[in-house]
């Protein structure tokens, strides 16, 4: 291990600073990869990670000190300071680890930020910041999202109005495929349904307005394709799902506009998601076969309830986290007792070797080259046996979390870990753990 | 014989009909769903051999009597299932027919022995009757499934229009998906009772000398005819959705009561059983 790093997080997020301060220090692209060499290459930062999205800007550092981590804000914007959090070791681990699983998010359980935080990792890992510590820390948070996402039903039910709606939709029509969506009026709340419908495979996405201007202004914004108003009849035929949500202060589709508008239909069936208050779709239209309405309160209902869902949910969300950050923690403490290991394997394996060799020496001429290699063998075999069970304790007390032990054991023997060689290190006590057997 | 390896089909189909109705409870699992496929698969094997080993011992008279006729036709309806999931792959329906399957079967379980007809007069053991219970039968069990699958759009219809999208809401198909295989299901059968009521017509002259009597297996054949007629026809004026599910339950309705009524009530029908 390299001694003196250790884990650091500073960030800002949605819940401790307002939006004028995230989108100061908020990054993408290029920038962030100049951003993350810039890091990295600052004193005492060994590994780095900075995972931007529109609700948080945070920099992981795994460093002697924090300062890199506030400084990377402090460049960028005065106002950040006061607005910063930190934490250290552990605490930081498990708060990647809950932003992973969505629990750190503005909606609980929303999915995007996984695939957000594994981009981070992905930018960082092609800047070569991001390291071994960084590499094994990601993919158990990685781990850690999949199985609470498996193991409990945080990620259920639609968080949002248009997630709601899009739910409902499909429900109705099963794929959108070669349907089409109508959107009426220049709500924004409107305009993030259509989005989110076409996402889902709609075919066509119509866009109507009073004003021709907005309509194609909106279309162009949304990617549909402008009608004029007056031919709002037709359009409605011809659309599968309908987005209302316009201004007027009446019902725009009147009961008898949709029995209307299903004659010209031959009955396929209609939805109309209402999202305007006051409502512009009558709700006595929702009686007609074959026709679906919803206003914005039905659709609000279902998100409060998947809001507390999702609350009840967490709390064993949390339990996992808590196992997760546990589990890697003891592997990390694992990992630091293998340098001592593998440093009191060489020094054994040194002083075993010069004796033997000294033997052989002084008693050389009577032995041939099998009683040699004899010799060689039972000094190696001595070691063998001497070390394995400290090693086995070594490797216990490392597993639960003592790390006083291997500290003991290298000031016992006389051992020294170089910290460069961490990762040689690593890699010889992996040998030292598994020895051959002897001949 | 036959019916201790019935018995073992049934308990086959009462462990896959567990599995499918634990997924739907549970549809994050979807290893259950495939565990009870392959029960399924099992049930419908063993079911088969039963059928088999029936038709040695009884020499295929069970199949005139109500018994007979049930245990083939939730063998059919089981294999319909089979093929359907390997097109559609729509394991929640599974946990509405398979159960059904179950229902259908258990009370030939409790009868050692179908309770036979006289025997066979020679002039009727023709393959032409073979064939016309096959299909007449097969015909059933297709309608089944699409009884099972409009109780399924009528549930989910109720949640959508009812504004409450609990549990029933998220583990059901969409209302458009249901439609269409009901809609499918109903061409299908139609096709099969068609071919039925031919061979129906085809023995019944080589019996009773003309091919039509009306005889009330008959005439209620006929009219399940023409129902189901109606409904491949009425789909292409764009009928479709609760209207078509409803009337999709109706013929069934008619389907078992005049399959039982006729078979309970003695000398109701001169079709099956003696045919004197």
């Amino acid at each position: 291990m390299s001694v003196g790093h250790e884990f650091f997080l500073v960030g800002l997020s949605h819940k401790s600073a307002p939006v004028a301060v995230r989108e100061r220090v908020a990054l993408s692209g290029d920038l962030l990869r100049d951003a993350l060499v810039d890091l990295h290459r600052r004193g005492g930062v060994q590994e780095a990670m900075v995972v931007s999205t529109c609700n948080r800007v945070e920099v992981y550092v795994y460093a002697e000190r924090p300062e890199a981590g506030r400084r990377f804000f402090l460049d960028r914007s005065a106002e950040a300071e006061g607005h910063l959090y930190e934490r250290t070791g552990r605490e930081a681990v498990r708060h990647l680890f809950r932003v992973a699983a969505s629990l750190d998010s503005m909606v609980v359980g929303e999915p995007q930020i996984l695939g957000q935080v594994k981009e981070a990792y992905g930018v960082a890992s092609a800047a070569e910041s991001a390291g071994t510590f960084i590499s094994r820390l990601c993919n158990r948070a990685f781990a850690t999202a999949k199985r609470v996402r498996t193991e409990t039903e945080i990620a259920k039910g639609a968080g949002s109005v248009s997630q709601v709606a899009v739910e409902l939709v499909e429900k109705i029509f099963g794929d959108l495929k070669g349907r089409a969506v109508l959107l009426v009026g220049a709500g924004k709340m409107g305009a993030l349904s259509a989005k989110a419908l076409r996402d889902l495979g709609a075919d066509r996405l119509l866009v109507t307005n009073r004003s021709p201007e907005r309509a194609a202004a909106l279309a162009a914004d949304v990617g549909g394709q402008a009608e004029p108003w007056e031919t709002l009849h037709s359009l409605l035929a011809l659309a599968d799902v309908v987005i209302v949500s316009t201004g007027a202060p009446t019902y725009v589709i009147t009961r008898e506009l949709a029995a209307h508008v299903m004659k010209a239909r031959r009955q396929r069936s209609i939805c109309f998601i209402d999202l305007a208050v006051p409502r512009n779709v009558d709700p006595a239209s929702g009686e007609l076969s074959n026709v679906y309405a919803y206003d914005i309160d039905d659709l609000q209902r279902v998100v409060i309830q998947t809001h507390a869902a999702r609350a009840e949910e967490a709390i064993r969300a949390e339990a996992i986290i808590e196992a997760e950050v546990m589990a890697f923690a003891r592997e990390r403490e694992t990992r630091a007792a293998l340098p001592v290991l593998a440093a009191l394997r060489r020094r054994a394996e040194e002083i075993a070797l010069a004796e033997a060799e000294r033997t052989i020496a002084h008693v050389g001429e009577r032995l041939d080259e099998k009683g040699r290699r004899s010799v060689e063998a039972m000094a190696r075999a001595i070691v063998n046996k001497l070390l394995h069970g400290p090693t086995a304790r070594l490797k216990e007390a490392a597993a639960s979390g003592d790390s006083d032990l291997p500290g003991a054991a290298a000031e016992l023997f006389g051992v020294e870990v170089e910290p460069e060689e961490g990762r040689r290190g690593e890699r010889d006590a992996e040998a030292a753990t598994n020895p051959e057997p002897h001949p | 014989m036959s019916i201790q390896v019935l018995r073992i089909a049934a308990l086959l189909y009462a462990v896959a009909a567990t599995f499918y109705v634990l997924y739907f409870a549970r549809p994050r699992h979807a290893a259950l769903a495939t565990a009870g496929q392959w029960v399924l698969g099992a049930a419908f094997l063993f079911h088969a051999g039963a059928i088999g080993l029936g038709c040695k011992e009884y020499g295929g008279t069970e199949f005139f009597s109500l018994r007979g006729g049930l245990v083939a036709m939730a063998w059919l309806a089981a294999g319909a299932y089979l093929v359907l999931q390997r097109l559609y792959r729509i394991p929640t329906v599974g946990a509405f027919i398979v159960p059904l399957v179950l229902v259908v079967l258990v009370p030939a379980l409790f009868f050692t022995s179908p309770n036979l007809p006289e025997s066979l007069p020679e002039t009727v053991r023709r393959p032409v009757l073979t064939l016309h219970i096959i299909s007449a039968l097969l015909g059933v069990a297709i309608f089944a499934i699409a009884y099972v699958v409009a109780v399924m759009y009528l549930l989910q219809e109720r949640e959508v229009k009812g504004k409450h999208f609990g549990a029933l809401f998220s583990r059901l198909p969409s209302l458009d998906s249901l439609d269409q295989l009901n809609q499918r299901l109903v061409r299908a059968g139609f096709v099969v009772f068609t071919v039925a009521l031919v061979l129906g017509a085809m023995v019944a002259r080589h019996v009773w000398k003309t091919a039509w009597e009306w005889d009330p297996q008959q005439i209620s054949s006929l009219v399940i005819w023409i129902l189901y007629g109606v409904m491949v026809q009425l789909r292409h004026t764009g009928w479709h959705g609760r209207r078509y599910a409803l009337l999709t339950i109706a013929g069934f309705v008619l389907v078992i009561g005049s399959m039982v009524t006729l078979n309970v009530i003695p000398g109701a029908t001169r079709h099956g059983g003696t045919f004197q």
